[in-house]
């Protein structure tokens, strides 16, 4: 047995003269013979138990406790959170909770809660933050201008109203293509405009004049930039105003079917009624102020025709018309 | 030429063939399977409490992990927001190798991009911290806007399990 082992000593002396040349690609190298070099290696049959490896100590951070326990009752909040951010459990003093729960159990706590994290809060804008903001802000305000506290002064001196919008996104972009679009709004009462400027005015608006409350919006969005459009607005309403008051030599040649509404004083029911007055001379002159109940009947008749038939307006004319004729008069001798 | 004659019986019986094949179908598996879990035999699937309300429960159970305001009607650069998103997640995922235990929360406010989650205290402080910077540096570079990192830290995976199925 001693001899096998002296010859493998031997021997192994000699391949490892060259496996050290080859050392360098060998992944694994031995481990130095425990045995010093003039004695013989003992050949382990059995070998060592394998020593257990201590395991690596895994090394904890110390983790304070959660902020909101040192907090005093009246520090100042708006120093604690002084800016949107998402919820944090340690620094708020607030025992919430949420989340759907399990059946017989509570909703999740605010630790490790990423429900909490996703909704935005206003935890940065309590009551007394906005009250300090504010306070802060007043110095770079201006006194509201002296003659406009109520709103009828406002639109007494400022009848135009413009209107644009400002568009906030979350993305990094400022330019916003509805920016550009301009409106105003303007009573068409406060407009210096006689009759006839007034019909052409409502003939050209078209139906961005509303009747109802007498308002004209105009919109324009055909320009690159808010200003362009303010301009060209600016532009359309001054040409408005001025086109609408010039009389062209062709509308001289309007007649009843081209009226928008029935107009007494020129139709064929007034020259009737004065020809009847006179008769059986020719009329005169055109007054029919001197006609008894002519008011009544000319008010009677444009209802009748402007607002369209209804039993209301067919009893007025019936009795205008009685009342003219003296029916009613003779009825009663 | 014995081979041209044997394909030619052949081939009338292999257009037969042709003709006469179908196709196969079976039923098919509407089946729908996204966000949702199997139960395990053993119960023991951890679920987060994002993970255990499928997608029909978002707005009802649970919220958005996108906030912002490109989806709603006429709102602009949609598809850049999806894919800014879709990267910002890949690289914090990948920045905080296994250590974020939620999803990552992207919240954006005017050109603020604030991006929230949960991670275990896996690393050292100050890795922590090298790791915040880095991501809010590089991330702001890319995007070319602020980027806030908001992050809270659990002790441990099983602090965010809500329940095991």
């Amino acid at each position: 047995m001693s001899i096998i082992t002296r010859l493998g000593v031997k021997n192994t002396r000699e391949i490892a003269r060259i496996s050290s040349l080859t050392s360098s690609f060998a992944t694994q190298s031995e481990p130095p013979s425990p045995v010093a070099p003039d004695e013989f290696r003992v050949l382990k049959l059995r070998p060592d138990p394998v020593q257990e490896r201590q395991k690596r100590e895994i090394r904890r951070t110390e983790v304070p406790p959660p902020r909101s326990t040192q907090m005093k009752f009246d520090q100042d909040w708006g120093s604690v959170w002084p800016a949107a951010r998402s919820f944090h459990p340690a620094t708020v003093p607030l025992p919430v909770r949420q989340g759907y729960p399990l059946k017989n159990a509570a909703p999740p706590n605010k630790y490790g809660n990423a429900e909490l994290m996703k909704i935005p809060n206003f935890l940065h804008l309590t009551p007394p933050v906005v009250t300090k903001q504010c306070e802060a802000l007043k110095k770079f305000c201006t006194p509201w201008p002296a003659g406009l506290e109520t709103d009828e002064k406002c639109e007494k001196h400022f009848p135009v109203e413009v209107l644009t919008s400002d568009y906030c996104y979350s993305s990094p972009t400022i330019r916003e293509p509805l920016a550009r679009v301009v409106t105003i709004r303007l009573k068409l009462s406060t407009l210096n405009l006689d009759q006839h400027a007034r019909d052409k005015l409502l003939r050209l608006v078209g139906d961005r004049y509303n009747p109802e409350d007498d308002l004209l919006t105009i919109t324009s969005d055909r320009c690159p930039t808010r200003k362009q459009n303010f301009e060209y607005i600016e532009y359309l309403l001054t040409a408005l105003y001025h086109e609408s008051w010039r009389t062209e030599p062709w509308e001289a040649e309007k007649s009843e079917a081209d009226m928008e509404y029935y107009d007494w004083d020129k139709s064929k029911s007034r020259d009737g009624l004065i020809t009847l007055y006179c008769w059986p001379e020719p009329p005169i002159d055109n007054d029919y102020e001197t006609i008894p109940h002519a008011t009544e009947y000319k008010i009677a008749v444009s209802d009748l025709i402007n607002n369209g038939e209804d039993e209301y307006s067919l009893n007025k004319y019936k009795e205008a018309v009685k009342n003219m004729l003296f029916l009613e008069g003779q009825e009663k001798k | 030429m014995a081979l041209i004659v044997s394909l030619r019986n052949a081939l009338p019986g292999l257009e037969k063939a042709c003709i006469q094949r179908q196709i196969h179908v079976t039923p098919v598996a509407a089946k729908v399977v996204a966000g949702r879990y199997r139960v395990t035999t053993k119960r023991d699937r951890p679920l987060t409490y994002e993970m255990a309300n499928p997608p029909h429960y978002i707005a009802h159970r649970k919220g958005w992990n996108s906030w912002n305001t490109s989806n709603m009607t006429d709102g602009n650069r949609p598809a850049e927001t999806l894919l800014e998103d879709v990267f910002i997640r890949r690289f914090v995922t990948g920045t905080w190798h296994s250590l974020f235990v939620s999803e990552v929360i992207i919240k954006r406010q005017h050109n603020i991009i604030r991006i929230a989650g949960i991670i275990r205290r896996g690393i050292a402080t100050r890795k922590m911290y090298f790791l915040i910077g880095y991501t809010e540096e590089l991330l702001s570079y890319w995007l070319q806007c602020p980027i806030k990192l908001e992050l809270q830290t659990v002790d441990d995976r099983k602090d965010v399990i809500f329940k095991y199925i």
